[in-house]
């Protein structure tokens, strides 16, 4: 049964093909949560808060259109409503301090491991809206289209911008690695 | 700006775009996450239901209050009624809905006290007999769901001390993860600091449900 289908039905009054919904989403959008805020605990809140939302809100659902948009809507309204009131959390640094610590293993893999968390501060530092597009293309897999819908822009606009916040990211990554120009090691080139 | 440089910021936005994807996702706790949705979801059945049969009993009283009106004010013709009657009229209505209210708490289903939480809210300005009673079924109603909807309840009334300290005993004398839950977040929501103690000891309580002990620590960052 569709996505489409299982809410339509929850708008008629089944509500418990919420259930089914919340099983299929509910980790993707804690993803699209935590990587837009970098708190664990705010993405948790808020994935309960989306789901409240979906079931305060369900009769405004209209089949027309993807119910995976309609719910990432919701999610984008929250999370802007949750931070009015709130400071965002510190990025998580635990991780670096944790590959700062290791036993020593190849030098490349060490730094590799750290290029990999300068980049995750990176993509924390870069403006929200750019982050946004990132998370939703790389991460949530969606495609311009479907961004361009739930944006409300057109699809010209989402790949031009999507361009232009991976370079201010590779910027931000270069300025946090102190160096001048994108030399990347692998941890698989050891 | 030459070839070259071109080829080469298009070759680094590959790159990144590659590195990306290697950034690990968070560890998702899913349990949790289900266990507050699936709280959620019943307590807004619940709702959906009462909502239906409450205003099925309101039509029906709603059509037999006009034909009583109709048929009364045929066969009689009464004087405008005085201003002390009205107040009167009003606090005995009050006081009747308290009693009802009181009554449906006391009920054997677990459905009518349901009823007779989600009632509290309709009464105007409810007196302490009701705020006692709601207490009385946050610390001592068997069906889990009851105790949830008293919480909500009481939040009408969290200006009161007596309100605040059950509350927050009910933190480590409720057996209900749920339960325990919805009372952190109700100590968030009021940013209650006198909480603090008590959910240090909770959250480092091996003796507690793990949701409850991650609630707990979550929320002593939040309060502050």
């Amino acid at each position: 049964m569709s996505d489409e289908a299982l809410m339509t039905a929850v708008r008629d009054g089944d509500l418990s093909q919420l259930g089914l919904l919340f099983e299929r989403h509910h980790v993707a959008l804690f993803d699209y949560l935590a990587r837009m805020t970098g708190d664990r605990a705010a993405a948790e809140d808020l994935v309960q808060d989306v789901f409240i939302r979906v079931l305060k809100y369900r009769r405004s659902y209209r089949e027309d259109g993807r119910f995976e948009t309609w719910l990432y809507r919701i999610a984008r309204n929250a999370r802007a409503d949750y931070f009015r009131t709130r400071r965002p959390a510190e990025p998580i640094v635990e991780e670096l301090e944790h590959a700062l610590q290791a036993p020593p293993v190849g030098a490349n893999v060490l730094e590799h491991e750290r290029d990999i968390d300068r980049l995750r501060r990176a993509l924390l530092l870069l403006r929200e809206d750019k982050r946004e597009l990132i998370v939703l293309a790389r991460y949530r897999g969606m495609s311009h289209d479907q961004i361009a819908e739930l944006l409300a822009i057109e699809t010209g606009a989402v790949k031009v911008r999507l361009h232009r916040a991976v370079k201010d990211l590779r910027d931000i990554f270069l300025q946090l690695s102190e160096r001048p120009s994108w030399t990347v090691t692998t941890g698989i080139r050891t | 700006m030459d070839r070259d440089n071109r080829d080469s910021d298009v070759n680094e936005a590959v790159d990144v775009w590659q590195l990306l994807d290697q950034i690990p996702a968070e560890p998702t706790n899913s349990d949790a996450m289900r266990l507050r949705f699936q709280a959620a979801l019943h307590v807004e059945r619940q709702r959906v239901r009462w909502r239906a049969a409450r205003w099925a009993l309101t039509a029906a009283a709603a059509l037999v209050l006009l034909a009583s009106g109709i048929v009364i004010g045929r066969t009689t013709t009464t004087p405008p009624m005085p201003d002390a009657t009205l107040v009167e009229l009003r606090q005995e209505l009050r006081d009747m809905r308290q009693m009802v209210t009181l009554s449906l708490l006391q009920q054997q289903s677990a459905t009518e006290r349901l009823r007779g939480v989600t009632f509290t809210s309709q009464i105007d300005r409810p007196g302490s007999a009701i705020v006692s009673a709601l207490l009385d079924t946050l610390m001592h109603d068997s069906n889990v769901n009851v105790r949830l909807a008293s919480i909500d309840a009481l939040k009408r009334f969290t200006d009161r001390a007596d309100v605040r300290r059950a509350a927050l005993d009910g933190l480590t004398q409720q057996t209900s993860p749920l339960v325990q839950i919805a009372l952190i977040d109700l100590m968030v929501e009021l940013n209650d600091r006198g909480a603090l103690d008590t959910l240090q000891r909770l959250s480092r309580d091996a003796e507690v449900n793990e949701a409850v002990r991650q609630r707990a620590a979550w929320s002593l960052q939040r309060i502050g």
